[in-house]
């Protein structure tokens, strides 16, 4: 049988998926903490095909996922269209706004588009505040409708499985892209731009589609945070959020996507779930970047599978 | 408020951005760098002098000495600890130093909110006296004083990096590292110099502006993007342009609100940085090297 790249992950992710909902069980709590952390991850997946397969660190993800989470909430409170598809509208919404800053950012790089898509962040919060007619202003959009697909009504744990299998899945898929041509070229433009260009290919245009991609992706996370909470306001997706997912797949890993989403059950853990380091750990979660970065590069991921390659070589 | 109110508002928040974007403009001609914790060093200032004071009943000079030196050597563990490690490592590409700043603004910004408190604490005023009387409006204290040492640093920094050694050895890295290590200079010398200086400037801009607004661990990343935007805005081609760079956005920070109301000076300060980033994104003063 031939076997299908990136099987072996999907496999790996599957069974922390099915240990974590063993450990969730109807605790209404930890059931909050696993959609939050199949946000965090959706979050971090979206920024890794621009961050880390294109090398460029765009910082608007707060706006991505905040599309995603008030396209929820507006379908719900202001139409009679089914509620699922907030998450079609909301990821096209999204990327069409991905494009149309890339466009005006076409030309930054590094700290200069960091500091933009920050501004474009801020300024994205503000108008949400400003714009009271539509967004609800600074209180936000609440009293969601239920979620009713064909008749179906899944209950909070059926809505909890789901976010972990469409994590899991969008996990996998970004790893074949991450080998695919297309993913291939995307790694080498972030490494040799210029001869990416010389080869006939438009580097501003693949820019421009891993960038959507991604806000795309981060639209669906806001979308299912906002649905799991009840409620949307300016201030749900933060620039804290967006630091956070910055560092995910370091933590991690950022070999592999499935390092993003080992790094946001890993942040999730250590700034939500642990009550003795409640308020420092975020803390202890920022300074174990630090030091992560600075001895090693790889995450745990890239220390596991050294560890693998080990073990197994002293068996073989 | 009057006019006259609204032109001395302007000014003093182009006096802070300024006074920021000449740290950063320090650490970029010594150590070729943007250097994004500028903004959580100035916080910490601030807050550091503002928390001392508060709850441990310190005299706010002693305090504010405490809170200077913490932000200097917040700024030398950067240099030595994260950015000399993650750029001799990484060498080419920005990428790698951009991840580690962020990491360093956060780290320092979360720092802050544990050591200090997440709330906003009003901001110290070191000396008290009776606010000077200027046409129909008066400049509080804070106002002279931090007018007062944006001159006194701009001149002393114009002085510096053109008169003294350690001025001229911070050009010479800065236009070449490469060359000045050919040549034998102290490259990491100057580099240190570089960063705590800007450290020092940073801690004593931040607790002179705390007084207007106050000062909470937020503060930082805010001050970081406008900082860093008035230097842009500047350019580097003179010592001054971080100060016209800051000036304009003072106006900006100012203007625009008190004409289209609300947040919209967020908007202004995203379009000003659209546009500059794209049409001169060396800013208005630009070096002319006589080839």
């Amino acid at each position: 049988m031939k076997r299908v790249p990136g099987s072996f992950g999907l496999l790996l992710g599957l069974v922390g998926a099915a240990l974590i909902l063993l450990w969730v069980g109807a605790d209404g709590y930890k059931q909050t903490l696993i959609t939050t952390t199949a946000t965090y991850a959706l979050i971090a997946l979206g920024m890794y095909v621009p961050y880390l397969m294109a090398g460029s660190l765009s910082m608007a993800y707060g706006a991505y996922a905040g599309i995603g989470g008030y396209a929820v909430g507006l379908l719900s409170s202001r139409t009679g269209l089914p509620l699922i598809l907030a998450w079609i509208a909301g990821p096209v919404v999204a990327a069409a706004v991905a494009v149309l800053l890339g466009l005006a950012t076409r030309r930054l790089s590094g700290f200069f588009l960091a500091a933009v898509t920050l501004l474009f962040g801020m300024a994205f919060t503000a108008l949400l505040v400003d714009a009271e007619g539509l967004s609800g202003g600074s209180g936000g959009l609440g009293s969601l409708r239920k979620l009713n697909i064909l008749g179906w009504v899944p209950s909070h744990y059926q809505v909890v499985v789901g976010s972990l299998v469409v994590v899991c899945v969008i996990a996998f898929l970004l790893d074949r892209l991450r080998m695919s041509p297309w993913g291939v070229i995307v790694r080498t433009m972030r490494d040799a731009p210029r001869a990416v260009e010389a080869a006939g290919v438009r580097v501003s245009v693949m820019n421009l589609v891993s960038l959507a991609i991604g806000a795309a992706i981060a639209a669906v996370g806001g979308g299912l945070f906002t649905y799991s909470a009840g409620s949307v306001t300016p201030d749900t997706f933060t620039l804290n959020l967006v630091f956070l997912a910055i560092f995910m797949p370091l933590i991690g890993g950022s070999a592999t996507p499935w390092g993003a989403v080992l790094g946001a059950v890993i942040a999730v853990e250590l700034t939500l779930n642990f009550p003795a380091v409640q308020t420092s750990g975020t803390l202890i979660l920022a300074l174990g970047v630090l030091v992560i970065l600075l001895l090693a590069p790889q995450g745990v991921i890239g220390y596991a599978s050294r560890l693998a390659r080990l073990v197994g070589g002293r068996r073989g | 408020m009057g006019q006259l109110q609204l032109w001395l508002s302007a000014l003093e928040m182009g006096c802070f951005f300024g006074l920021l974007a000449l740290a950063y403009y320090l650490v970029l001609v010594g150590a070729g760098f943007f250097n994004f914790a500028i903004g959580p060093y100035a916080m910490v200032g601030g807050l550091c002098t503002s928390y001392l004071v508060l709850y441990e009943d310190m005299n706010v000079w002693a305090a504010a000495v405490i809170a200077v030196l913490v932000s200097a050597a917040l700024a030398v563990v950067t240099e030595l600890a994260v950015v000399r490690q993650v750029q001799r490592r990484a060498g080419r590409g920005e990428l790698p130093a951009l991840v580690a700043v962020a990491a360093v603004l956060f780290a320092i910004q979360q720092l802050g909110g544990y050591l200090f408190g997440y709330t906003t604490l009003p901001g110290q005023a070191l000396l008290t006296f009776d606010p000077v009387p200027l046409g129909d409006t008066v400049a509080q204290p804070s106002t002279v004083l931090l007018l007062g040492f944006t001159v006194v640093a701009f001149a002393a920094a114009a002085l510096w990096i053109r008169y003294t050694r350690t001025g001229r050895l911070l050009r010479a890295v800065g236009d070449s590292t490469h060359a000045a290590g050919l040549l034998g200079l102290p490259v990491n010398r100057v580099r240190l110099i570089a960063f705590l200086v800007s450290g020092l400037l940073a801690g004593i801009t931040g607790l002179l502006f705390a007084p207007k607004a106050g000062v909470s661990s937020l503060s930082g990343l805010s001050w970081a993007l406008s900082g860093f935007l008035a230097m842009v805005v500047g350019g580097t081609g003179s010592v001054w342009a971080p100060l016209v760079g800051g000036l304009l956005l003072g106006l900006v920070e100012v203007f625009v609100p008190y004409y289209f109301g609300g947040q919209s000076h967020v908007y202004g300060l995203l379009l000003v940085a659209l546009l500059f980033f794209a049409f001169k994104p060396s800013g208005l003063f630009v070096r002319r090297i006589r080839a």
